[in-house]
């Protein structure tokens, strides 16, 4: 579809233009259409690596073990309860700046290097490209939520000095957590599609709040004084994503889990969401010329 | 190697020197920091639960531990400036004034956080029942399973001496599922002999029992202490009365009424013989040995 659009340009061996033409060049991971995706998705993957991203790791253990140790003499008795807001909090503010700083700069950084030439010279889509950049940091997401999450439990083991049903019980609240930077991650990856990396992760953070707004929305949309008010926030508040549906950070800490049907439907909202906001990115960045 | 050490002392001093402006300048706040201190709350109850997006149960978290600190740095205030413990009843004293609106923020941000709402009933009818009784209807509007909740109202209004709303409150609360027996107990009891001293006793063992803060804890078993040395005085003084009656004269010293007073199974000192406190302060003498008294050294509450 749009490999007409690339342009060959020679490539300079800069460390990751090294790794993207090893990643191109592999013929085995390029057999087929979602070899070739994934190709690139592991590349992304090694790339946020090797750029320190899970060095927050280090930081979210030190927050933990602070919050272990003192919490207990600070909240009277309510140190479970701190541990999991704290943890899950800090999982999800972690984890939207990683998915707005580092998502704003997955294609921008390709197109800068001009690595992105190589790559689109290889039968490779763009649509494929853009897809893999994506599930490379929904992988890196998903090491990040991992090991903070297994941080979280054991966090709370050592305050209950001992097994706590909590442990388990807040995993749904994790999963949910996940999915909602994958959305972040997406819209991230949207306007990174055709802006600049500084707008794009502005914008990001805007959606990221609005989204936790999305109440409000719906609030205008009933009690707006106009009915052209009322259409544009009613409309607004169905098009933005409804991150409020993710948020289930508070009914965790009290070991409250969603049902698995309101899991199941939050996990397809998730899915069409991020189907949608990719297959516009792809749509922009088909059309986008690198001449 | 040189231009390194260079660097490092530069950081060093810089940071010495940071540090000592920063208690200049604390020094010279310190002055302002008690007309801040009590200033409202800039954000209400509803605009913090928005503002705080995703995160309002680290916010409620927040509130709550400020609360216990503001409570917490009031109590130190006092004991440094009037040399001794602060008692349960002189919580009106420390002009608490900020905590309802601390703990309706926080409630207002995680409304399923039980602490705040025992904390609360605790705390605030010693202030203004009025706001522990709109802070526990609403916990129980977003909370309405939550027998605990009652349990806490009921002890509001049993302490506003309204015993028949502390009993239908109550009773209400003891038909809630998973709600222990003595909740509907309690709603009779309190119907029937609200004002008792053992319908006192009972409702502080309930919340001893129930209450994971230790903090709380401590205040109620304060309070069942001074009802067991409430006890103890009615029994010394029927026995010092006895003692008139018997000798037409009160009693010049323990000694003379050692016997009543073992009989009574009270704890004697061993060296005067007068029977000894709950907080194990030895009782005195008082009205020329006509009555008994706490000694001023006593841990047992006025009221």
């Amino acid at each position: 579809m749009s490999r007409s659009d690339a342009t060959q340009h020679p490539n300079p061996k800069s460390s990751d233009q090294i790794s993207a033409s090893a990643v191109v060049s592999d013929p085995s991971s390029f057999g087929t259409g979602f070899g070739r995706t994934m190709a690139i998705a592991r590349n992304a993957f090694r790339e946020a690596v090797r750029d320190r991203v899970l060095y927050n790791l280090v930081l979210f253990v030190l927050l933990l073990i602070a919050g272990a140790i003192f919490l207990g003499e600070l909240s009277a008795g309510q140190e479970a309860k701190i541990i999991v807001d704290l943890g899950l909090s800090a999982m999800l503010l972690f984890g939207a700046f990683i998915a707005i700083f580092v998502g704003v700069g997955l294609v921008y950084k390709e197109i800068e290097r001009r690595t992105l030439y190589a790559i689109l010279s290889k039968p490779i889509g763009r649509g494929q490209f853009l897809l893999g950049k994506y599930l490379g940091l929904c992988l890196t997401l998903l090491i990040n939520v991992l090991v903070m999450g297994i941080g979280v439990s054991l966090a709370l083991i050592y305050v209950r000095r001992g097994w706590d049903p909590l442990a388990l019980q807040i995993w749904p609240a994790i999963f949910l957590i996940y999915f909602e930077l994958m959305i972040i991650t997406a819209v991230a990856l949207l306007f990174s599609s055709f802006s600049t990396p500084a707008l794009s992760a502005l914008l990001t953070f805007f959606v990221f709040i609005i989204g936790h707004f999305s109440a409000d929305l719906k609030s205008l949309a009933t009690t707006g004084n106009s009915a052209a008010a009322r259409l544009v926030f009613r409309t607004l508040y169905y098009l933005l994503p409804n991150l409020n549906n993710f948020s289930v950070i508070t009914p965790a800490a009290h070991g409250t889990t969603p049902s698995s049907s309101a899991f199941a439907l939050v996990t397809v909202y998730m899915l069409v969401y991020v189907g949608v906001l990719l297959a516009a990115a792809t749509l922009i960045f088909s059309r986008r010329n690198f001449k | 190697m040189k231009k390194n050490a260079l660097l490092v002392s530069a950081i060093v001093v810089g940071l010495v020197a940071v540090t000592l402006l920063s208690r200049t300048i604390d020094a010279r706040r310190a002055n302002n920091a008690g007309q801040f201190a009590e200033e409202p709350l800039y954000v209400s109850a509803p605009t913090a639960k928005r503002l705080s997006l995703a995160f309002n149960g680290l916010a409620s978290d927040w509130y709550w531990m400020r609360s216990l600190q503001y409570v917490g740095g009031k109590i130190v205030n006092y004991e440094d400036t009037h040399e001794g413990n602060l008692d349960f009843g002189n919580l009106a004293n420390l002009n608490l004034g900020l905590l309802p609106q601390l703990l309706q923020v926080c409630t207002a941000l995680d409304p399923q956080f039980m602490a705040p709402y025992e904390y609360g009933a605790m705390i605030l009818p010693e202030l203004d029942s009025e706001h522990a009784i709109a802070l526990l209807n609403f916990g129980i509007a977003q909370n309405p399973s939550a027998w605990r909740l009652y349990h806490h109202l009921g002890y509001i209004y049993w302490q506003r001496k309204d015993y028949l709303k502390a009993s239908e409150v109550y009773a209400v609360g003891g038909k809630l599922p998973g709600a222990p027996t003595w909740m509907a107990a309690m709603g009779a009891r309190l119907k029937g002999e609200g004002g008792s001293r053992d319908s006192a006793r009972e409702m502080y063992r309930h919340l001893f029992e129930t209450t994971t803060d230790e903090a709380i804890k401590s205040m109620v078993a304060k309070q069942i202490i001074r009802l067991n040395s409430l006890d103890e005085r009615d029994a010394v003084r029927s026995i010092l009365i006895d003692f008139k009656t018997r000798s037409g004269r009160c009693a010049l010293s323990w000694r003379e009424v050692s016997e009543p007073l073992r009989a009574a199974r009270l704890n004697l000192d061993g060296m005067t013989g007068a029977p000894i406190d709950p907080s194990g302060v030895p009782y005195e003498l008082i009205k020329n040995g006509c009555d008994v008294g706490l000694n001023m050294n006593t841990k047992v509450p006025l009221k």
